[in-house]
């Protein structure tokens, strides 16, 4: 318990002193906004996924239930309450690989949204849940609404994985010397709706697939409660998330996982490909990939966990109490559009919006126009009404 | 365009014998080469501890060792390309190892001759071009091999019919509304036909690499060029007239050379910043020029009457398309792929541009925003608003900007002139005039 103790301790130290290093050698910040954001998306993936790799969990033995990381270091408990299956932080963390550190909020409000009265089975391996599901909603919620106002969408810019994959992906084709698409902008804004209702409507089917509500009858076979595949219906969403076969496959890939256990338990037609990747997984993994390759942060414009990052910090109430914010001054502000055209999920506002608070729900504050706009002074980012970066004439060096 | 044709059959005919020809020639050219080497000797008097840098820019003044070198140039094979407005992408000729030349004309006689084609009426920009032409007085008008023309007022929509008499004209047209998407698809679509132009003329095709290199061989000029710009925010380390001089060459020069010679002035501007060395005493009003472009050498009248009025004032800032708005926007490229390194490019010249022939339902409000930063950054004390008599556009913007400036307390004045010699003495009194209020007024 020790060495992993120290094991985590220096993987810690090792990625603070990059950021530091890398902080102390880009003297101007704003400069190398994108450089830094990449290495903080790197270094997290490690954190995220730490779980795995130093975790005691010796995947795929079943059911190999020990300590995570996070157990050893805070515990499974968060005032007193115990919560045992990860941190809720709005990235997209696939709770099935990740060990525990940190989970994606809408796997758990899946999972804890039925039966939310009483305490049970639950979704991990041989854990039961002491305390009823309303309880856990609620810190689930109290977290990501935490984290929202605190920093708003920047998880999605600067920690979240997939958007690291997405940005790799924008890596090749830049270096293949494509030019990347544009979105309508009808469509784009679409997107943007899409995503409370594909909030809405993944949870509304997790409660029927989990409960088999609608006559009691198996919509899929084998679906009974606490049986082998029940868990995984009722988490409905997690059949079509793109990230949950991406993080599978890397894990197969470096051999944190066995193949024959990730492709095994085939049960019919949905369950195809496997018992921790489905086909529809697959399919949206690789639309997602396609749509990256096409589009700067193709899934950041319709990710569900990015609308509830939004949700909890770009609309009122929240709003008034977001933290970290992109303001903009109208006068110095020549309308050159450069904000607009380097944006990754293609948003306007920052461009169209006289003055002041510029931030969106869209927004990803990856700071990429901070960091482009030619005009001193002109975007700045503020935490709690102190800015941290500003943009600046970068033509010098 | 078929050229050929538009060349042997004039559509705009003037009856001028070429012994005319010669003899207008001759004698405004020896005219001009007065007036210009006496408007040097006024800056140089000016301006007594001037650094040595400045000598570079006074030769370049006149026109004759850029000519020698342009046709050396073109003797080498290269071609050049003139320009009539800022609208042209510089970027675009560079990358087809073309030389840009803004060919608008500053002098005056030529726009008497320019009368008889077009009426006296329009600006004296477009007469003076069009007359420098007919007696072929204009050495970089001369010596282009097509011009790029915008159709931004009407007297540049005309102009690039005429001009198509004598040059292949290429024209760009720019959309009045700046800010829709079909807008900038459409510019763009504009320069792309630009650029196939530019490619057949110069038979240089233009890749991603070489609009690379063009691109950032602009933003080394834009960087010095801002440099010099924020040096006169705080104290007046440079006459006015001579940083405006200084960019005017930059329209001729090569731009490598000239942004060696201009960061060599920035650097020993710095230097006297430090040393509290300035070009004249820090309490001079502070004032602002905008309006139509101010063209050398016949135009520069205006500045030479404000920095050596009595009392002093002291040109801190300009928006004006042949001065600021040339060189302060570079191109944003996000992703260094032509697609978007040309979107780039497009947007560049269309966006921050705060011409007055764009609207918007706000109106032109980019131009207003622009003036009121100029305003606050650079502490501008008084706003030149200056225009030619014909200038519509211009003229009509005044009365918006005047109104967006009162609100800041500064103080606004219309002044409209033209590229005559004979009413100096007037202007004089009304700049004196305005100049001691701002006197006044910084005293109280």
């Amino acid at each position: 318990m020790i060495s992993k103790l120290l094991e985590m301790i220096i993987i810690a130290g090792i990625i603070s002193m990059g950021i530091l290093a890398i902080l102390i050698w880009v003297k101007d910040k704003t400069r190398r906004v994108t450089s830094l954001r990449i290495f903080i998306q790197v270094a997290s993936v490690p954190l995220i996924f730490l779980g795995l790799i130093v975790g005691p969990f010796g995947l795929p033995q079943f059911p190999p239930v020990g300590n995570a990381p996070r157990d050893i270091v805070i515990g499974t408990e968060i005032l007193g309450r115990p919560f045992p299956d990860g941190l809720s932080v709005p990235v997209l963390a696939c709770w099935y690989p990740s060990g525990r550190t940190i989970t994606c909020p809408i796997w758990q409000m899946q999972a804890y949204l039925y039966p939310f009265w009483e305490p049970g089975i639950g979704f991990g391996w041989g854990i039961i849940y002491t305390t009823p599901g309303w309880e856990r909603l609620i810190i689930t919620f109290s977290l990501v609404i935490l984290m929202a106002v605190l920093f708003g969408r920047a998880f999605c810019g600067w920690i979240c994985p997939f958007g690291l994959y997405m940005d790799l992906l924008s890596h090749i084709r830049r270096a293949f010397g494509k030019a990347y698409r544009k979105m309508p902008e009808k469509v784009n804004v679409g997107l943007r709706q899409l995503r409370y209702v594909i909030i809405a409507v993944f949870m509304i089917l997790s409660v029927i697939l989990g409960s088999q509500a609608i006559f009691g009858i198996q919509l899929i076979q084998d679906t009974q409660k606490g049986g082998f595949i029940y868990s995984y219906v009722s988490a409905p969403y997690c059949q079509v998330c793109p990230m949950r076969p991406l993080c599978v496959l890397c894990e197969v890939a470096v051999g944190a996982m066995n193949s024959t256990f990730v492709f095994s338990h085939t049960k019919g037609m949905f369950y195809e490909a496997g018992y921790y990747i489905t086909s529809i997984n697959l399919t949206v993994l690789g639309m997602a990939t396609l749509g990256a390759l096409a589009y700067r942060r193709f899934w950041c414009r319709l990710c569900p966990l990015g609308g509830l990052a939004g949700l909890f910090s770009r609309f009122q109430p929240f709003k008034r109490v977001t933290l970290l914010k992109l303001n903009k001054e109208k006068e110095k502000c020549t309308k050159c559009g450069i904000c607009k055209r380097v944006c990754p999920p293609q948003i306007k506002e920052v461009y169209e919006l006289e003055g002041g608070d510029v931030t969106t729900s869209a927004c990803i504050l990856c700071l990429r126009c901070v960091e482009m706009c030619p005009y001193e002074g002109c975007l700045e980012v503020t935490f709690a009404g102190r800015s941290i970066f500003e943009s600046r004439n970068w033509l010098e060096k | 365009m078929d050229f050929k044709r538009s060349i042997k059959e004039k559509k705009y005919v003037v009856e001028i014998s070429q012994r005319e020809v010669e003899e207008l020639r001759n004698s405004i050219r020896a005219a001009y080469d007065k007036v210009i080497a006496d408007y040097v000797e006024r800056m140089k008097r000016g301006w007594a501890g001037r650094p040595k840098v400045m000598d570079y820019f006074y030769e370049m003044a006149d026109f004759s060792r850029r000519e020698k070198e342009l046709i050396e140039a073109k003797s080498e094979g290269k071609k050049i390309i003139g320009y009539t407005c800022v609208f042209a992408p510089v970027e675009l000729i560079l990358a087809a190892d073309a030389i840009p030349v803004r060919v608008s004309c500053g002098l005056y006689e030529p726009a008497k001759i320019g009368n008889r084609i077009v009426p006296v009426e329009v600006c004296p920009v477009i007469r003076s071009t069009v007359g420098a032409k007919i007696i072929g007085l204009s050495p970089f008008l001369e010596q282009s091999d097509a011009l790029i023309t915008a159709l931004t007022c009407d007297g540049m929509t005309k102009l690039s019919e005429i001009m198509s008499d004598y040059k292949p004209v290429w024209t760009i047209c720019p959309p009045r509304l700046k800010d829709t998407e079909q807008s900038l698809s459409f510019w763009r679509s504009e320069l792309l036909t630009l650029k196939a132009n530019i490619e057949k003329l110069t038979g240089t095709k233009i890749t991603g690499k070489s609009l690379r290199r063009a691109i950032e061989r602009v933003h080394r000029a834009n960087r010095v060029f801002r440099k010099l710009q924020n040096l006169r925010k705080e104290k007046p380390v440079i006459m006015g007239r001579d940083a405006m001089l200084v960019t005017q060459i930059a329209m001729w020069d090569d731009l490598e050379r000239w942004t060696e010679k201009a960061e060599l002035l920035c650097i020993e501007l710095e230097e006297r910043l430090k040393e509290n060395n300035l070009a004249c005493p820090p309490d001079t009003p502070r004032v602002m020029l905008t309006g139509s472009p101010i063209i050398w050498p016949d135009n520069w009248k205006l500045p030479n009457l404000i920095e050596e009025a009595k009392p002093q004032g002291i040109i801190v800032a300009d928006e004006l398309c042949s001065g600021d708005r040339f060189l302060y926007d570079p191109v944003g490229v996000d992703e260094w792929t032509f697609e978007d390194m040309f979107t780039a490019l497009a947007e560049r010249y269309l966006m921050p541009s705060t011409c007055p022939c764009f609207t918007s339902e706000a109106g032109n409000e980019d131009r207003v925003n622009w003036l009121i930063n100029r305003v606050k950054e650079w502490r501008v004390e008084g706003v030149i608003y200056y225009i030619y008599r014909g200038c519509m556009l211009y003229a009509m913007e005044y009365m918006r900007i005047k109104h967006a400036l009162d609100h800041l307390n500064v103080p606004t004045y219309y002044l409209d002139t033209d590229y005559t010699r004979e009413d100096v003495g007037q202007i004089k009194t009304r700049v004196e005039a305005f100049l001691e209020m701002l006197k006044a007024r910084i005293e109280i």
